[in-house]
């Protein structure tokens, strides 16, 4: 049989007993740490349903009295009850009636996906399939028993199906969504059939699940009663102490791929399945009794199958649950494929032996530990291994119970892993080693990490939770670190981005960040379609030697539009402008270099931003910028801009440097006067309402700048060559106007604001040789275009140029609306850091733009790394505690009505204000709130009016009706709301109340207390 | 069944800091800078501890740990795929725990075996020598080898520069600090450089050691040893024989004519005693590969600085001899490379 196409398992998340993720998990392994514990008071009362083993019973139900269990212990995994309903739009009220087996493989599976490399949302709407192992229903016994309690949330909250079905629904995975139960194997089954699925083509992606929650003693008085259960409650596998079973919990998610396309992606792999396979009892001595033939001729074919003999496999990770006839069974079958084996022992373990029998999670609890024993190349021990059955004869079999870590040899390496089921359902897995790959990083090249979360409180934690890894990954992987955190952490609300060339350094910044997760702005979803960005393209003076030559140098794409330009001006400026500014060389500040290479630098930077998905909606360019901006418009062909501003430069450096400019403190209102009887002298630069430039012969100017000084006006100098935008550049007007003769008059495709005439271009004002020469003389009206630009609705300004000179200017022309824009200078001077370009894709981000991240990488850098996933809130709980029927609850908060506020963690810093923060609280908006909280289980004080109903709060058809109602009782004023109206025209609480209100009219007098909605 | 072949995957180092010329140590200690460049020749050396401050800002183990993460990262290798570690020093962080271990936890390596071993300038040749042995007996697939010195210990600044005689302030000139790693298996990994020999000899029966570094406890830290002392003139006399020793003794072992060697990297005492040792070896047409001069005399992190500078400059087939004299009690070594 020829060998199948490698499943790789190349992301994963779980919490077992004593791991609350899969580092602690593996480390607990290595350790050989035991996992169990007392039965948690949450759960039930042990004690209350205990009944020691008499040591000489007399009889057997002496020996195994009914109703009771004959162990306190167990493995328990911790918080339980914790979730974040909230990250997943869910409601508290919602959340407390979900089965949290349901709420944690939501986070386990989205922990899972980051921990494979890939944002959960790229995910949606794909056919990644849901395979989830699970066997226990004990929620719906405790939940379903009082039929009076029953709501419409009842039916989404239990059930088998909704384990899967729920992740699919709220990651919005459109493959196969189905639950598994054949019991104790129903995990290794979900793995079984995900590779199948994977294989067929039916998805791309497939999560392959187990979970297991104990909440009731019904299995463990079970096993008790069937002579199943270990006393200590630890499964003591293949030991001559075994004594039966313990209990144990686990949720864990693989995320699996077909390996070619792992490998296409540069994805990291932990592990292959080489091949799975089932198989059942059949009719064996009883139907929960295992079947040695079965088994053995299960793992025989798997193998076959797999290609591989008992002389590659290195170890087996076994069923193993510590039951006499168990143990003895699984080591004959086992023992019939190995006891012929050439070389050593095959290495046996289960990780049973940590903390007990996962049921639903077990085969994927021990799947896990032989996919991160191949991952880390050692096979962690096995407890109890010391005092193995000498009745198994293992070492006859060769098989060789594991009491010491296995360090596995490097090339690759097969193991194995069983999972049987109690009616016979059998599983069983061959896993190998992945493949080595070697992606390197640039050395020492920067990037932007970025962070995002669903609140404030959780960017902090989330802050932290990367810091604390970073600074222990190699220093070459800093930019594909990066690039992963891009595209994995970056489409949630609150962000926070750093950019850095070293990890230390990156580290100490995400720490930073942490200490005031405040600040960071709250980006609502509907923020990016309205976006609408401005390029502002700085002029003359911002010039100076290797300007921007940190972006050449890492940032690929402005290289490539640096040397593009470089080529396209070098027949016209007869040298190397590219070299000229990375040489350093100070020529720059001659004119005739000085503008061909701001043209250069602002049309690379603004080529390469706009590659990166940030273009511009407006452009807008000061004097020589105007040029750059032409391009980008559309207006002027990038040879005719080179030629046009290598031949102005020239023209220009060519006058006598007989002038000068000045920067006058006033309005240009108020200099004009002045300029009167000065024929030298022009207004140059209409900068702000008291920022003005005026430009001529130095003479002219000394006395105006006399005159300045003694009415007490402050001017100041300018550092030019010659007196731009003067008089004194009339005599090349003419020669450049013939240079613009053969510029195509051609309307831009973006609007531009221009310089020249104050204002947005209209459709009589082409960009033609006249507006050109114009340019030279006529003043740049920088304040009336920049403040039209700003009035035109935008919501970005990019300086685009080598310093921030613009940037304080548009400040201070920003109108006072309450909606500032946000002010950007893609390089503010010589003192900027070598990572610029990648501060600025940062702040372009937290300021709400989506840029193409893949464009700020090289190619070698954009490689998936793993970063720690989400850390989720764990404030809210929900939980019911198990009791007898008949017998009265011992603590059931039961879920949490509209006044028993879910519980909230003490950890709780957030310090959100409820919405609206004036000082007199409108009645109305508070009502409304009240309401919203109290139909979907809400803390008040996390509900703002910028929520959206559907995705923020969970808010579904359900449940808008139930709100209606209750608006309709607490506001009988209004009569029946039209359901399509609420439906329709509400995203946000804030609009709600605004609808409510418009409703309600401003007059009407409004309960306040929220008794009066009841 | 054959012997595998060993192959060096990557190197990695780490210099601490900035370079310290020779116009900072005039300034610092009073050395002259005419002098330094005559008689010793080195120009730039790094050091752990900040010379202005005194402050020690590395130690041996996270310098070596920097140097060992870049030679992974450089073969594509994560901390798991290591079956072993070996580190030559002269000065570890402290006698225990041993800084290999601790250079091994910084990694994230656990479960394999570990060697530190304690030697001169020889150590990291012994240390590949481990490390070949051990792959060559198929005991591990792919070892990390790691040599470093760090003298931060033995740099003195309260003292007043005049009262320096010139043999104190020889060691200011010459001594330096840094690490470098390698990575070796018996895969054909990242350069793919083959390690045809490494050879290592003790010669110093009867001989009084060149070199010795003391070390002091509770028990004896105010007697009169002397802290570290040198033979300059035995190491004169002796380096460039034992130098030429090795030099045949490895040739002829690989069964390679000195017109076949392209490069050589001979043992790297000071910039000027390198050069001369260098010029005196018969290999005329091998590149010589020297960095002291440039890095000072960081002892066991030299010859994998070599190695670096090395593969900096090889590219294509070619074979390779490195040479490495300790002159405390005397050892010869040296490694024969060959890419096809």
């Amino acid at each position: 049989m020829t060998e199948r196409a490698p499943i790789a398992v190349v992301g994963l998340d779980c919490r077992f007993p004593g791991a609350r993720d899969a580092r602690e998990y593996w480390s607990l392994l290595m350790d050989g740490r035991d996992g169990t514990d007392r039965v948690p008071s949450q759960r039930w009362d042990a004690d209350r349903y205990h009944a020691a083993s008499p040591s000489a019973p007399q009889s057997a139900s002496e020996a195994r009295p009914p109703g009771r269990s004959n162990t306190v212990r167990g493995g328990f995994i911790q918080d339980p009850d914790a979730f974040d309903p909230g990250f997943f739009g869910i409601s508290p009220r919602e959340a407390a009636a979900m089965d949290p087996q349901q709420r944690l493989l939501l986070q386990c599976s989205w922990r899972a996906i980051e921990d494979a490399g890939v944002a959960p949302q790229d995910l949606a709407g794909t056919d990644t399939g849901v395979f989830v192992g699970v066997m226990a229903n004990e929620w719906a016994y405790l939940q379903l028993a009082d039929y009076d309690r029953i709501t419409a949330r009842y039916g989404s909250g239990n059930g088998y199906f909704m384990g899967a079905n729920r992740v699919s629904y709220h990651l919005d995975l459109k493959g196969p969504s189905l639950a598994v139960d054949t019991a104790c194997s129903s995990s290794l089954f979900a793995v079984h059939l995900a590779s199948g699925s994977l294989r067929s083509g039916e998805c791309d992606y497939a999560l392959a699940a187990g979970t297991n929650l104990i909440m009731t003693p019904v299995i463990n008085i079970f096993y008790t009663q069937a002579g199943l259960s270990a006393p200590d409650g630890r499964c003591k596998p293949f030991s001559a102490s075994a004594d039966g079973i313990g209990r144990a919990e686990g949720v864990a998610v693989l995320v699996l791929r077909r390996l070619s396309d792992a490998l296409a992606d540069r994805q990291q792999v932990y592990a292959l399945l080489k091949e799975t396979g089932i198989n059942q009892d059949g009719r064996s001595n009883g139907i929960t009794a295992p079947n040695r033939w079965a088994q053995q001729r299960l793992i025989e074919s798997v193998w076959q199958r797999a290609g591989v003999t008992a002389d590659d496999i290195r170890f087996v990770e076994a069923h193993g649950t510590g039951t006499l006839l168990g143990d003895f069974i699984e080591a004959q079958a086992l023992g019939e494929l190995t006891s012929g084996r050439s070389g050593g022992s095959v290495g046996l373990g289960s990780v049973k032996s940590n903390f007990g029998h996962a049921e639903g999670a077990a085969g994927i609890a021990g799947l896990i530990k032989a996919v991160l024993a191949l991952h880390h190349r050692t096979v962690p021990p096995s407890r109890f291994a010391a005092d193995a059955n000498p009745r198994l004869d293992l070492s006859g079999r060769r098989l060789s119970l594991l009491k010491a870590p296995l360090r596995l040899p490097s090339g690759t390496v097969h193991a194995a892993v069983s999972s049987f089921g109690m009616g016979g359902s059998n599983a069983h897995a061959v896993l190998a080693s992945a493949p080595r790959t070697v992606h390197r990083g640039r050395d020492r090249a920067p990037g932007v990490f970025t962070v995002s979360a669903r609140s404030p409180e959780r960017l902090r934690a989330n802050l932290l939770a990367q810091a604390d890894v970073l600074t222990r990954r190699p220093e070459n992987q800093l930019a594909q670190l990066c690039w992963t955190s891009n595209r994995v952490k970056s489409r949630l609300p609150y962000r926070a981005a750093v950019a850095a060339a070293d990890l230390p350094t990156l580290a100490a910044g995400l720490r930073k960040a942490a200490e005031h997760p405040e600040e960071a702005t709250r980006l609502d979803g509907g923020r990016r379609a309205a976006a609408s960005v401005a390029f502002a393209f700085t002029g003359q003076g911002a010039q100076h030697p290797r300007m921007a030559a940190s972006w050449y140098r890492w940032w690929p794409a402005y290289a490539r539009h640096f040397d593009e330009i470089d080529k396209v001006l070098a027949p016209h400026t007869g040298r190397s402008v590219r070299d000229l500014v990375l040489d350093g060389d100070p020529e720059v500040h001659r004119t005739r270099w000085a503008q061909p290479a701001l043209f250069a630098v602002g049309y690379a930077m603004a080529a390469a931003l706009v590659e990166s998905g940030i273009g511009p909606s407006y452009v807008l360019g000061h004097s020589i910028g105007e040029f750059a901006a032409a391009c980008l418009a559309g207006a002027l062909d990038v040879p005719d801009a080179a030629r046009l501003v290598a031949r102005r430069g020239a023209l220009m450096e060519a006058l006598p440097g007989d002038g000068g400019m000045l920067a006058v403190s006033m309005g240009a209102a108020e200099v004009e006067p002045l300029l009167v009887g000065r024929q030298r002298l022009g207004l140059a630069a209409v900068n702000g309402p008291r920022s003005t430039v005026v430009a001529g012969d130095l003479g002219e100017l000394a006395s105006l700048e006399q005159e300045l000084d003694e009415r007490g006006v402050a001017a100041r100098r300018l550092s030019v060559s010659h007196a731009f935008h003067s008089p004194l550049m009339a005599p090349v007007v003419e020669e450049f106007r013939r240079e613009c003769a053969d510029v195509p008059a051609r309307g831009p495709r973006i609007p531009v604001f221009s310089t020249v005439n104050g204002h947005r271009l209209t459709g009589e004002e082409p960009m033609n040789a006249g507006y050109w020469a114009r340019q030279i003389t006529a003043p740049v009206r920088f304040a009336d275009a920049a403040s039209a630009l700003l009035a035109a609705g935008v919501t970005h300004v990019v300086e685009i140029g080598p310093r921030a000179v613009l940037t304080p200017l548009l400040a201070r022309l920003e109108p006072d609306t309450g909606h500032p824009v946000s002010l950007h200078a893609a390089h503010p001077g010589e003192h900027a850091p070598d990572h610029r370009p990648q501060q600025l894709f940062g702040e372009l981000w937290c300021a709400g733009l989506a840029p193409e991240w893949d464009v700020l990488y090289a190619e070698a850098d954009r490689v998936p790394r793993r970063l720690p996933p989400y850390v989720f809130d764990d404030s809210f709980r929900a939980w019911r505690t198990g009791t007898a029927p008949g017998l009265p609850e011992l603590s059931a908060p039961g879920p949490p009505d509209a006044d028993t506020a879910v519980r909230r963690g003490a950890d709780r810093g957030e310090s959100c204000p409820p919405a609206p923060a004036g000082d007199l609280p409108d009645p109305l908006a508070v009502l409304t709130r009240q309401l919203v909280c109290r139909v979907g289980g809400h803390d008040p004080e996390h509900v703002h009016d910028h929520d959206r109903l559907h995705e923020d709060l969970g808010f579904d058809s359900i449940r808008v009706m139930e709100l209606k109602a209750r608006i309709e009782d607490a506001l009988p004023r209004l009569g029946t709301l039209p359901i399509e109206d609420l439906l329709a025209g509400l995203r946000t609480v804030g609009d709600l109340v605004g609808f409510l209100r418009d409703r309600h009219g401003a007059a009407a007098p409004v309960p306040t207390t929220p008794e009066g909605t009841r | 069944m054959t012997a595998p072949t060993v192959h060096l995957a990557s190197v990695g180092t780490c210099l601490p800091g900035d370079p310290v010329d020779n116009a900072t140590l005039a300034k610092l200690v009073g050395v002259d800078e005419t002098w330094a460049e005559m008689f010793i020749g080195n120009t730039t050396r790094h050091f752990t501890v900040d010379l202005p401050t005194g402050e020690v800002r590395h130690t041996l183990a996270d310098i070596a740990a920097t140097a060992a993460g870049r030679a992974l990262a450089e073969a594509g290798l994560e901390p798991y795929d290591i079956d072993c570690l070996v580190l030559g020093t002269a000065t570890p962080d402290q006698l225990m725990p041993a800084t290999v271990n601790l250079v091994a936890d910084r990694l994230g390596i656990d479960n394999v075996p570990t060697y530190q071993l304690q030697s001169g300038c020889a150590g990291a040749v012994q240390a590949l020598d481990v490390a070949r042995t051990l792959l060559l007996a198929e005991r591990c697939g792919t070892v990390l080898v790691i040599g470093g010195d760090v003298c931060a210990k033995h740099l003195e600044r309260d003292f007043d520069p005049g009262s320096r005689t010139s043999a104190e302030l020889v060691n200011y000139v010459l001594f330096g600090d840094g690490a470098g790693a390698a990575v070796l298996s018996v895969e054909a990994l990242g350069q793919r450089v083959v390690i045809r020999q490494v050879l290592n000899r003790l010669v110093g029966l009867g001989r009084e050691p060149g070199q010795v570094v003391d070390w002091f406890g509770l028990g004896d830290r105010h007697t009169d040893r002397t802290a570290v002392f040198e033979d300059y003139k035995a190491i004169e006399e002796a380096v460039p024989v034992l130098a030429q020793q090795m030099f045949w003794e490895l040739m002829e072992d690989v069964g390679w004519g000195t017109h076949e060697l392209d490069f050589l990297l001979p043992p790297q005492l000071s910039g000027r005693m390198s050069d001369r040792i260098s010029d005196g070896m018969p290999a005329p047409d091998a590149r010589r590969v020297n960095v002291v001069r440039h890095v000072g005399n960081n002892g066991n992190a030299l010859p994998f600085l070599q190695l670096e500078e090395l593969l900096r400059q090889w590219d294509g087939p070619g074979r390779a001899l490195a040479v490495a004299i300790e002159s405390s009690k005397w050892i010869k070594s040296g490694v024969a490379l060959e890419r096809s």
